[in-house]
């Protein structure tokens, strides 16, 4: 860097390259284009919330179920591997995961390594610049099959779709300790055009508890 | 419970449908007391917002008391009088702590939505469409309110509802059109829209020192309204007015300092211009008839202010953007940041600087509720703005 500009009072130190190649080499690199059956989506979002705290949410794997979309089940089966069950409707897909890295408060990347799904990812924790917050950047693929079909036709939401969801809603349980939704509420009779668009405003895909408990006192 | 439900373009409906309930940590259920229909549900009624949904319940000002709370809410407790404000806020996020509480990132369901068509999402609304997050709206016997311990805003004293029910929403919007509006004591201001927002922008200008405004509009009882409260008052429609040259007659020359288009995207014109946009609007080719931003553009003085609390949804049209740039005005709107201004509102109520029930004309029930959507947006009756007591069975006197 030269130094033909000294008057920065608030600019950080340039990252040379961050998590899911965002930057490269101080240079803006976009996401990854989907092709030969792999697709790939890049989400991210500020938080007012340490780094750590986002991790540990993401981290706590049995606890996943109460804010990522159409999960009803992770369980532990090793020290890096889990057992993953997605439910939709009647369809049920299950898959086994295995944790490739895992730096505390930083990141976390993973791979599928048997049963419905192919997928792998990583997901990037650090803190925004000039301390305001954290950044949580996900980067995560997924091979065409049972996974990325049952997400498109069952609920109505492309898995890329999901992904940015799922990010949301961490985002939702890191800042005010729950997910904002509507269903079930009041409303009238909503004729055929209204039953069709409901996959639309997303009232398919029921909205993760964001939380074990009961919520009325 | 009773609730007032769209069902379709220019088609609303009083219909019993199953009551609110607590669905996260931080909701509250209102038993609602008072509630109104607003100038805006109009835009709703005409079909102008997209993801309206049939069956959708309406309202979206509105007051009550706590009948229940979930278990994170502290703030509240069952008995509790307390007006909603319109836009739901979670307190937290980055926008929340700013004060930009309508930006909220935290409380639209359906922020997907709204980020394809906007960029990003604001915060969710009571009873204003599923791309603003499909809140049921208030326009009902009960309400379900999320993030209790953050919007509603507690009445302790024995003010009666009609006084504070418009914290809710229209004075909040009001008072912060004028905010908006920049004003330097002794400033003239312009207000095109005489309807209740446009009412207590005008009030609200006054407060924030304004020495002359000119308010603007084509119906006698809003006029005279307006001249009530001690603005200079100017009628579009009559023969001959024309509303720049009136606006530069009453300024000597030089324009408004700040400009206040408290109307919005469906604002009329007896004009050829007003005709271009009907049409397009009707070909899909616009969604929105910029008429009175186009004029508030033109009428501003040079390096003036342009408010905007006139609600648009969509793509404008033949925007003289040249002459925003020329003169170098600045133009500020948006959707309320309601919970910076319902406390210091409630103050200057309680105060006496202003009883806002001098802009109601109507007080009914739900059941009459689709009738007066129907009349008012025909301008029939000399409607300003209409009441809603949800329990009473038949027209209070």
């Amino acid at each position: 860097m030269s130094d033909a500009l000294k008057e920065k009072p608030n600019a950080e130190s340039l990252p040379k390259s961050n998590g899911a190649a965002v930057l490269i080499d101080g240079h803006y690199a976009p996401p990854p284009a989907d092709k030969d059956g792999k697709l790939w989506v890049r989400t991210s979002a500020r938080i007012e919330a340490e780094p750590q705290q986002c991790y540990d949410i993401w981290r706590d794997l049995e606890n996943i179920p109460s804010w990522q979309e159409e999960i009803v089940e992770v369980r532990r089966t090793g020290e890096k591997t889990s057992h993953w069950v997605m439910r939709s409707g009647d369809k049920t897909i299950e898959w086994d995961s295995e944790i490739l890295a895992d730096e505390p408060g930083k990141r976390i990347a993973w791979h599928s390594i048997a049963g419905d799904a192919q997928n792998a990812g990583e997901v990037i924790f650090e803190k925004a610049p000039t301390g305001r917050g954290a950044f949580v950047t996900v980067l995560q693929e997924f091979r065409m099959g049972k996974l990325a079909t049952a997400w498109e036709t069952l609920i109505g939401r492309n898995p890329k779709q999901a992904v940015i969801e799922n990010l949301r809603h961490l985002k939702a349980m890191a800042e005010t300790g729950e997910i904002p939704r509507i269903e079930p509420q009041p409303h009238g009779q909503r004729g055929t055009v209204g039953e069709m668009k409901k996959s639309l405003y997303g009232e398919k895909v029921p909205v993760p508890s964001g939380t074990k408990e009961r919520v009325s006192a | 419970m009773k609730a007032v439900c769209w069902m379709g373009k220019s088609k609303v409906e009083t219909l019993t449908v199953a009551d609110p309930q607590i669905l996260n940590p931080h909701d509250a259920i209102i038993k609602i007391t008072r509630t109104a229909i607003c100038g805006s549900d109009l835009h709703l009624y005409d079909g102008f917002i997209p993801t309206m949904e049939a069956g959708d319940v309406l309202g979206h000002e509105f007051m009550g008391i706590v009948e229940e709370t979930g278990k994170a809410v502290t703030n509240l407790k069952r008995g509790d009088r307390v007006v909603v404000p319109f836009t739901i806020a979670c307190g937290s996020c980055a926008f929340c702590k700013k004060q930009l509480w309508s930006a909220c990132d935290n409380t639209n369901p359906n922020a997907h939505l709204m980020e394809a068509a906007y960029g990003y999402s604001g915060s969710g609304l009571f009873g204003y469409s599923h791309m603003m997050g499909g809140y049921a709206g208030g326009q009902a016997q009960y309400a379900r309110v999320p993030f209790a311990n953050v919007g509603p805003l507690k009445i302790e004293s024995d003010l009666p509802d009609e006084k504070v029910l418009f914290l809710s929403d229209i004075f909040p919007t009001g008072y912060m059109a004028a905010e908006n509006a920049q004003i330097e004591p002794g400033d003239t201001v312009a207000v095109w829209g005489c309807g209740p927002v446009g009412q207590f922008a005008i009030a609200s200008a006054f407060m924030l020192g304004a020495g002359r405004v000119i308010a603007i509009d084509r119906l006698p009882e809003r006029l005279q309204m307006a001249r009530s409260i001690g603005a200079i008052t100017v009628d579009y429609s009559e023969e001959d007015v024309d509303v720049l040259t009136a606006l530069k007659d009453l300024t000597g020359g030089m324009g408004p300092d700040s400009c206040i288009d408290a109307v919005g995207l469906e604002a009329h014109s007896s004009d050829l211009k007003g005709l271009y946009d009907s049409v397009k609007v009707a070909l899909l080719l616009e969604t929105d008839r910029p008429i009175v931003l186009r004029q508030a553009i033109q009428a501003v003085r040079k390096g003036g202010t342009l408010s905007i609390p006139g609600v648009y949804g969509g793509l404008l049209d033949k925007v003289p953007f040249g002459a925003a740039f020329g003169k170098g005005i600045t133009m500020k709107m948006g959707q309320t940041n309601m919970h910076k201004y319902m406390k210091p509102l409630l103050n200057r109520i309680q105060q006496g600087q202003i009883d806002p029930t001098y802009i109601i004309s109507h007080r009914i029930t739900l059941d009459e509720a689709p009738d007066m959507y129907k009349i008012w947006r025909d301008k029939k009756e000399n409607v300003t703005k209409i009441v809603i007591d949800p329990w009473a069975t038949k027209q209070a006197a």
